[in-house]
């Protein structure tokens, strides 16, 4: 039995793209078979839920009945990996609440796999969050993510202030997630449906839809380059190690 | 007559190696056979294929993605109509680079259509590479080497070998001089020449000419129709 993964994706503003994010490591973990469930804190109406209805689930993460929800469940559900979308404000509350309950002591103790992707904006004061999340997180698995998917998120920080934050975690990757063309970025915003389902030509339902081949090529392109990152950072590995491990002893 | 759609790209990285030619007699050779045919002109400047043919070809441009959509979009709708791209050097490595980005191979095989590269051979060294380029990045297109005879008996060797199911070098015969002053000035059809505006020699020897051309237009047919999808793995795009 590999041991569950947690990943959180988060930052203490809005509008940075959590939610691309979350749907590009859904699709990324569906595209591999990995059994992934995911949880959308923007109660009590989720962005996740409406392009991944079948795993996602909304809930409070403010209050200790839906935490339970989450944290009671890690072990006995079938998905190996749980990814929870974070609504903005609420990153560091959110770790507040799983330090308190003893979760961040299991990940640090390797009963589970415990990952944080934080989401970069565009301001210098996301950089001073980094400080306050490293405290619980402490220096593993922690994923620095800059998003350029829309244009308006450019990165203004002054290279010397970021290098002083970034030297302070150890450990620490940097994924960046490239820039869509605004059109084919927007088709899939009102298909509603995952990246990948929209790169395959399907709608809601499973069908054969009729999206522009440009449109889908561009995605196609786009998240190849998204999971070229993942790649890069060995996200499988860290997701399950174990079951990496029975594969290579069952094989002799 | 029922064939399989096809989308048949016409290109060389190097101008003037007879690309529009071989376009023009290639939308001709449909026309001429009464087949649904759509061209698009990916040239700017004088003797295009869209000024030979105004009422059958496309003026495209893939800088934008509005252009981008109206061309691939259409070359990828399985209505029966044969697609004819003339792909100048000027877009040639953009073209590729998106169609490989968008995975055009795997959609065309996931859509029963065939794609077709007409490659103009030339023996200088940038062509060569850029053919082996192509075999490599589009393993699921056929690929036909064309040698334009107007170089000469040329010898290529083993620098242009064909990839599909059969497929040979496509020749295109020479021009005889006396005729070429009648084909060479735009708009010009030659599904739609009239006996009457030539000299009888010069005549003669353009239908002989046409003759052999579209023989080797048929035998390019047979093997899109014989053209099964290869099993190659689908590869991620990078």
């Amino acid at each position: 039995m590999p041991k569950p993964a947690i990943i959180l994706i988060g930052a203490d503003k809005g509008g940075v793209g959590k939610t691309t994010v979350a749907r590009t490591l859904l699709d990324y973990f569906g595209a591999r078979h990995t059994p992934t469930r995911a949880f959308d804190t923007e109660w009590p109406r989720g962005t996740l839920k409406r392009f991944h209805p079948d795993v996602t689930k909304v809930l409070d993460v403010t209050s200790v009945s839906d935490q339970m929800k989450i944290f009671d469940t890690v072990s006995s559900t079938e998905a190996r990996v749980t990814v929870i979308d974070v609504r903005a404000g609420l990153l560091s509350s959110t770790l507040q609440a799983l330090s308190n309950i003893g979760f961040i002591e299991l990940g640090k103790t390797g009963q589970i796999t415990l990952a944080m992707f934080h989401i970069l904006g565009p301001s210098i004061a996301s950089l001073e969050e980094i400080a306050e999340i490293t405290r619980f997180v402490g220096d593993a698995n922690y994923f620095l993510v800059k998003n350029h998917i829309n244009e308006t998120s450019f990165f203004e920080w002054e290279p010397a202030t970021y290098k002083s934050y970034f030297k302070q975690i150890k450990g620490v990757e940097e994924i960046t997630i490239p820039k869509l063309n605004e059109m084919a970025c927007e088709q899939v915003e009102v298909a509603g449906i995952p990246y990948a389902s929209f790169v395959a030509n399907k709608n809601t339902k499973g069908e054969t839809a009729n999206y522009s081949f440009v449109l889908r090529g561009y995605v196609r392109h786009w998240l190849g380059q998204v999971w070229g990152e993942f790649d890069r950072v060995k996200l499988v590995d860290l997701v399950s190690p174990k079951s990496e491990k029975n594969i290579r002893q069952a094989a002799g | 007559m029922s064939s399989r759609n096809s989308v048949a790209i016409i290109t060389s990285p190097r101008p003037r190696v007879g690309k529009t030619l071989l376009a023009r007699l290639l939308t001709d050779f449909h026309l001429q056979e009464g087949r649904p045919v759509a061209a698009f002109d990916l040239n700017a400047g004088e003797g295009t294929l869209a000024q030979f043919l105004p009422e059958h070809v496309t003026r495209s441009s893939i800088d934008d993605l509005k252009g981008q959509m109206a061309l691939f979009d259409c070359l990828m709708t399985e209505d029966d109509a044969t697609k004819i791209v003339d792909l100048g050097q000027v877009s040639f490595e953009r073209f590729f680079t998106l169609a490989f980005q968008f995975g055009l191979a795997e959609e065309a095989r996931r859509r029963g259509i065939v794609p077709m590269l007409l490659y103009l051979m030339s023996p200088d060294r940038r062509s060569v590479e850029a053919y082996r380029d192509l075999c490599r990045r589009l393993p699921e297109a056929m690929l036909a080497p064309v040698h334009n005879e107007i170089f000469g008996v040329a010898q290529y060797g083993n620098k242009y070998v064909p990839i599909g199911s059969g497929t040979v070098i496509v020749r295109l015969p020479l021009l005889a001089a006396n005729v070429r002053k009648y084909v060479e000035r735009p708009p010009f059809s030659f599904a739609a020449s009239k006996a009457a505006a030539f000299d009888v020699d010069a005549y003669i020897e353009l239908k002989h000419w046409l003759q052999r051309i579209y023989r080797e237009f048929r035998d390019l047919d047979l093997r899109i129709l014989l053209a099964a999808p290869r099993h190659t793995p689908i590869q991620q795009s990078g």
